[in-house]
């Protein structure tokens, strides 16, 4: 279970606060959406549970499955089972994928206690899941990411999840940049991943994507604070009234 | 007004130590009126400094204090249990060698089976003659000085399967200068690998010298994969010289990799003598602590529709310096000549340095011709991709600086090859203090 208390988080080189006091709990087996205006922190809320250091926690607390993650390196969570699909996947210049994601899968199933993958263990894994994803596997002999599609690279990321079977999956604007196949792969691949023991924050701008992957609660983010809470059906009124609503300052 | 330069400390024990070493090195007469004429030479040249423009940033007059003693034989008694540690993953090549320690053939460590197609010979066993290779210096030094080194000569036709290493091991208590010169003859349409690799045994004094120069002629439509691998010697003064020229038609793939070293002046000068040549010169360097790592190439062509492709990859560390000059010489009938240069470094610590020089001198009006030069650190954004898959820190740093390794290690054809260097690559970043 996700459990995030009065967090408060501002850029660690500026004074700015982004994030002033998130109260969210998502529990084992739920999806929840976030969704909400252009800079109202919800990129901000992935990239902290990522851990990524160019953010600074002021108040508050990450608690997943009752333990507080927030002194962990990002390697550490990953470890943990935590999982941030990127709005924007990297590309890797010189590291072929299939090394990258042998050497992660390794890496994460190594502090999980887990054995390793043999070679022949891993290719049957990777064949398997890339095969779902519509994934060629030569295309993974390639070097991470670098000349991909916009799409390609979202299937990329979705292919690392199933990789790494983590038990917090957050998907940053994943939809973004996808035409209407490539979504529809895409949220396959993420349904196909759901289940009683996964949690997932899936965050988008657009009701569309939870057409594909549907959630359970959905929440509005604005101006760094979770300003509405509801069903599915939240986001399909937000689809036709807007942000408006929630585009004046915080009370 | 004009004032004489003062003869440094280090200038005046070479010429002393010549003197001494004269009756003991190879040859008759005729070879030592050569190694005198050569002192001669250097003699009035002295060590090269920062006035003297391709020595910029290389000034030996001020890095090089302290000449060690040439080695006058093997002192150390090596086995060859002792070689295949040295040789480490060359090992696996199982290929043909001739091997040198302290600058002399040694034959119970050589073995040339798998390499009968040529001819291959010590230097200290044919000295009749010796010629100055170049009228600079470092090369006159090489010439006074030289005790022995691999002459090769791949006969006209002939293929060499396997890689032929040509292996000079450094080794003993005490730091001795060991001068070696390589002439390889390659003829028409013959091709091989040839390896040179340079090592200090593990225990040795950490200051071992030496001076090397390698000539090499391609024959026309040769074939030829040139490597050397200079590593591990602590604090040691490597000097190399390749000389090499190219007939018509020839493929030429040279690569340089330098890990381990203090004070290291790589010069390769490549001459196109025949139309439609291609070359490829690249290289690795890697250097830590206070390394100073000077690689200076000269590509001249003096002839239409030859290609030449350089990449050299630098990462440094520590307050370690990384020096690329690379000139490329398009003479008025060299038209159509494609050249492209790239120099890259990566620094892992703000006080690394790289300086890069490229120079182009185009006479010629139709040619395509680039270079460019990098400087970047790790990408912060990179690492957190990888940490986020839950690679760690250290690892994924590995990660990323090896890719940008391999990238110039990729222009190696040969596979065992390139897995040897990029484990030495692999040993050198592991090794990087924290």
């Amino acid at each position: 279970m996700l459990e995030i208390k009065n967090l408060h988080v501002k850029i660690a080189a500026e004074d700015k606060p982004i994030l002033k006091g998130i109260n969210l709990v998502v529990p084992n087996g739920e999806v929840h959406a976030i969704m909400g205006p252009n800079g109202s922190g919800k990129s901000t809320l992935a990239y902290v549970l990522a851990g990524r250091s160019d953010y600074e926690v002021t108040e508050g607390d990450i608690l997943w499955n009752n333990e507080s993650i927030l002194g962990m390196a990002p390697d550490v969570r990953a470890a943990k089972g935590v999982f941030l699909a990127f709005q924007y996947p990297m590309e890797i210049p010189g590291v072929a994928g299939l090394t990258f994601l042998r050497t992660a899968a390794n890496a994460v199933r190594k502090k999980r206690g887990q054995a390793e993958y043999t070679t022949p263990e891993f290719m049957k894994v990777v064949r398997e899941r890339a095969a779902k994803l519509n994934i060629d596997i030569e295309m993974l002999k390639r070097p991470v990411n670098v000349g991909f599609s916009g799409g390609e690279k979202k299937r990329s990321e979705i292919l690392q999840m199933a990789m790494l079977e983590p038990t917090l999956c957050v998907l940053d604007e994943t939809d973004s940049g996808l035409d209407i196949d490539a979504l529809r792969i895409v949220s396959d691949g993420v349904n196909a991943l759901r289940g009683p023991d996964r949690s997932m924050v899936v965050i988008t701008h657009y009701q569309r994507l939870l057409d594909y992957i549907v959630p359970d609660k959905v929440h509005v983010l604005a101006h760094g604070v979770i300003r509405k809470t509801g069903d599915k059906e939240l986001a399909k009124q937000l689809e036709t009234t807007g942000y408006a609503e929630f585009e004046g300052k915080a009370a | 007004m004009s004032v004489a330069i003062m003869k440094t400390k280090a200038e005046l024990a070479l010429a002393e130590q010549f003197q001494s070493a004269l009756p003991a090195l190879p040859g008759g007469p005729e070879v030592a009126k050569v190694r005198q004429q050569a002192i001669a030479t250097f003699g009035e040249l002295g060590l090269p400094h920062r006035r003297i423009e391709d020595w910029k940033y290389t000034d030996l007059r001020t890095a090089f204090k302290d000449p060690a003693p040439p080695s006058a034989g093997d002192a150390a008694k090596l086995t060859v249990g002792d070689l295949i540690v040295a040789l480490g993953p060359y090992m696996d090549l199982d290929a043909p060698r001739i091997v040198f320690v302290n600058g002399h053939y040694r034959r119970p460590l050589s073995n040339l089976a798998g390499a009968e197609a040529v001819i291959v010979s010590p230097l200290s066993e044919k000295f009749e003659r010796l010629t100055p290779a170049q009228s600079d210096a470092v090369t006159s030094l090489n010439t006074a000085f030289v005790t022995d080194g691999a002459v090769i000569t791949i006969p006209a036709g002939v293929t060499l399967e396997k890689p032929l290493l040509i292996v000079s091991l450094t080794a003993g208590k005490d730091a001795r200068l060991s001068t070696v010169r390589h002439q390889i003859d390659a003829g028409a349409d013959a091709r091989a690998t040839l390896v040179e690799l340079f090592i200090t045994l593990p225990g040795s004094s950490p200051d071992q010298q030496t001076n090397t120069l390698t000539t090499l002629t391609a024959g026309d439509r040769a074939s030829i994969t040139h490597v050397k691998a200079a590593s591990d010697g602590g604090r040691a003064t490597h000097l190399s010289n390749w000389i090499v020229a190219l007939g018509a038609g020839t493929l030429y793939r040279g690569f340089q990799m330098t890990s381990g070293l203090a004070l290291v002046r790589n010069e390769i000068a490549a001459l196109y003598r025949g139309e439609h040549a291609k070359l490829d010169i690249s290289g690795v360097f890697l250097g830590r602590s206070n390394d100073h790592i000077d690689t200076t190439l000269t590509v001249d062509h003096a002839v239409p529709h030859c290609e030449s492709r350089e990449l050299f990859a630098g990462v440094l560390d520590g307050r370690a310096r990384g020096i690329f000059q690379g000139k490329i010489i398009v003479r008025p009938d060299a038209q159509k000549t494609d050249g492209k240069q790239m120099a890259r470094a990566m620094m892992l610590s703000p006080d690394a340095e790289f300086d890069s020089k490229p120079e182009l001198e185009i006479y010629a009006d139709d040619v395509v011709c680039g270079h460019g030069s990098t400087v970047a650190e790790i990408d912060e954004d990179l690492l957190f991709y990888c940490q986020a898959r839950g690679i760690p820190a250290d690892e994924a740093r590995a990660m990323l600086v090896e890719s940008f390794i391999g990238e110039a290690i990729e222009r190696v054809e040969h596979e065992g090859l390139r897995h040897c260097l990029m484990q030495t690559a692999t040993a050198w970043l592991n090794a990087l203090p924290a």
